[in-house]
């Protein structure tokens, strides 16, 4: 069964779209994240053009992230006030990064900085989480409790900032330019990978940011509704490049994939979750990165304004 | 079987529709042709004619053949179920001199070519170990779409210059470089991108070749049938039929067609691209309310 998409301007197979939605969504229900960093890759693999990819995931993004957000909310896991600031950011970063795109596109370098863009932080992140998860398997067999990450009266060079502000959900006396900075970073990288940038802005809260780890990931989510959402429209805006149409098949095959995701989720390990998430991330930054290395078929490329699009 | 029997019926019309027509054509004409872009019409040069004293006699010469062809759409919707379709090009040639389908005594060439539209060419090298986009170059124009199919190798049909004069071939589609691109860059890297247009163009499937796929049925009728991909872009095609007789043009006829979007693909589009803050906002908005249907529902499964 296929349907025409309108920007994309090609007919999708709706199962194959319907069955990446689930699993994606699944995945993220899962384990917590996003997933616009393993959807936005799919989806160019399938021969969706990058930048329609790109705006696309974003809105997808928006939906799996609201069902997240208002489950966190009802147990009282959104850090409003820190939600704000990093949405501050957020909103900053993201138009830099949608103006950024069109430059890029311009430029003909956008598929190359976004590959680069990928390998670089799944790289990265696919590490640290696989050595992490290893470590907590090895002293779950050994039989230890995990060491407690934060201790009060810690300090890094974070808090030697100016413009402090009490966050109190956090419980956390810190300046506002490290999450502001984040946010800016972040909603910097969301517009230009497609993808929420929860598994940057998870890390970078817990250790350098220090928040305490059960409001991480609810005042991730609610700023990332934010952000994305804005990125959608500034990419539909800017670039032409939002398919309501593969957005609609990826929005209901993702958000009921991430419910069965999550109630997958609460029977599993949390150490073995994160070491499966780590092999996930690594084996996409290997297949993007291949592609970089790899002699190309044909050295030479052809692109052409899509949708009218200057 | 119905599009074949359809096809027959409307061959039989031009036919008979056809007959007493004026000679028509030659090579002038189809140099208007492959230039001219309005709608359909046949280019019409008269010949003088054989005196009709002389017609009675024996040694008059036999009337000059003309080719008349159509299209099996000339329109075609692209709506949410459009996955591709096939054009048959037919026509016939009139005044035939050809005993037999198989006597190979006229070539035929059908393009249908899509608009022109710019495109930038670009060419990766290595750069540390990776792959980058070194050089690029703008085309100005270049055939969205280009399919040529022939009785024979083109080659074979027609002269090199004749082809080229009328874009015929895959070696021959007009690119129109830009001139910001061409003063900046090498004779031969400018063919080598030429190349590689065609080149990836053919392997989307987008430029395509056929050089037996024009098939004669009888001794006045042909046809040739084209595949129109599914991710062929959107906007009006044109088809040129080009009558040869060893080597010499003697007709040449134009057929545009339509090739829309209908019904919700041209209104998405058409709100996607007039109302582009608005259709963001609007897949925004569908994107929250299905999360929070999800988790309402969920929530509700779980409660139960």
């Amino acid at each position: 069964m296929h349907i025409y998409l309108p920007i994309a301007e090609m007919p999708a197979n709706v199962l194959l779209f319907l069955g990446m939605g689930s699993a994606v969504g699944f995945l993220s229900g899962l384990f917590g994240v996003g997933g616009g960093f393993l959807l936005t890759p799919l989806l160019i693999f399938s021969g969706i053009p990058t930048p329609v990819a790109v705006g696309t995931a974003a809105a997808q993004i928006v939906a799996s992230s609201v069902s997240g957000a208002i489950a966190q909310w009802q147990r009282n896991n959104v850090d409003i006030k820190m939600g704000l600031v990093l949405l501050a950011g957020g909103v900053v970063g993201s138009v830099i990064g949608v103006q950024m795109v069109r430059i890029l596109r311009l430029a003909g370098q956008f598929d190359l900085f976004v590959a680069l863009a990928y390998v670089t932080f799944l790289g990265v992140i696919g590490t640290l989480m696989l050595i992490e998860a290893v470590g907590a398997i090895q002293r779950t067999r050994a039989q230890q409790r995990p060491l407690l990450a934060r201790s009060s009266g810690q300090h890094n060079w974070v808090h030697h900032l100016p413009f402090k502000m009490r966050f109190h959900r956090s419980k956390l006396y810190i300046s506002a330019i490290p999450p502001l900075a984040i946010g800016a970073f972040v909603g910097f990288l969301g517009a230009i990978i497609g993808a929420g940038g929860g598994f940057i802005m998870v890390p970078a809260m817990i250790y350098l940011l220090r928040m305490p780890t059960n409001v991480v990931i609810g005042t991730s989510l609610f700023q990332i509704v934010f952000v994305a959402g804005l990125t959608t429209v500034m990419h539909a805006a800017e670039n032409y490049s939002v398919d309501v149409v593969l957005a609609l098949i990826l929005i209901v095959s993702g958000v009921i994939g991430a419910q069965y995701g999550a109630a997958a989720g609460a029977r599993l390990k949390g150490e073995q979750l994160r070491l499966l998430l780590a092999a996930l991330v690594l084996l996409v930054c290997v297949r993007i990165g291949w592609d970089l290395v790899a002699t190309p078929e044909d050295l030479y490329s052809i692109t052409t304004s899509f949708g009218g699009a200057p | 079987m119905r599009g074949l029997r359809v096809f027959y019926v409307i061959a039989a019309l031009c036919l008979a529709l056809s007959v007493g027509t004026e000679p028509l054509s030659s090579d002038a004409a189809a140099q208007t042709l492959a230039r001219g872009h309005e709608d359909t019409r046949r280019i019409v040069q008269r010949i003088p004619k054989a005196d009709p004293a002389g017609a009675r006699g024996g040694a008059q010469p036999l009337p000059r053949e003309t080719v008349e062809a159509d299209v099996s759409s000339r329109a075609i919707a692209i709506t949410s179920a459009f996955t591709g379709t096939e054009i048959v090009v037919f026509g016939s040639v009139l005044n035939s001199r050809q005993p037999s389908a198989e006597a190979g005594y006229y070539d035929v060439i059908v393009v249908l070519e899509g608009v022109p539209e710019p495109v930038v060419a670009r060419r990766k090298s290595n750069v540390a170990g990776l792959w980058v986009n070194t050089g690029a170059f703008d085309f100005e124009s270049a055939p969205t779409y280009y399919a040529i199919a022939s009785t024979r190798p083109i080659e074979e049909i027609a002269e090199e210059d004749f082809l080229k004069a009328h874009a015929i071939g895959l070696d021959h589609v007009r690119l129109s470089p830009a001139a910001r691109s061409a003063i900046r860059t090498q004779p031969a890297e400018i063919t080598a991108f030429k190349e590689a247009v065609v080149r990836r163009r053919q392997k989307d499937g987008l430029y395509l070749k056929a050089d037996y796929a024009v098939i004669f049925i009888g001794k006045s009728l042909f046809r040739a049938s084209i595949a129109l991909p599914a991710h062929v872009p959107v906007g009006p095609l044109t088809a040129r039929v080009y009558l040869f007789r060893e080597g010499e043009v003697l007709s040449t006829f134009q057929q545009r067609v339509r090739l829309e979007r209908e019904g919700v693909e041209l209104w998405i589009y058409w709100f996607a691209m007039r109302h582009p803050a608005l259709y963001g906002l609007f897949t925004v908005m569908m994107a929250v309310i299905a999360g929070l249907l999800a988790s309402a529902a969920f929530r509700r499964k779980a409660a139960a």
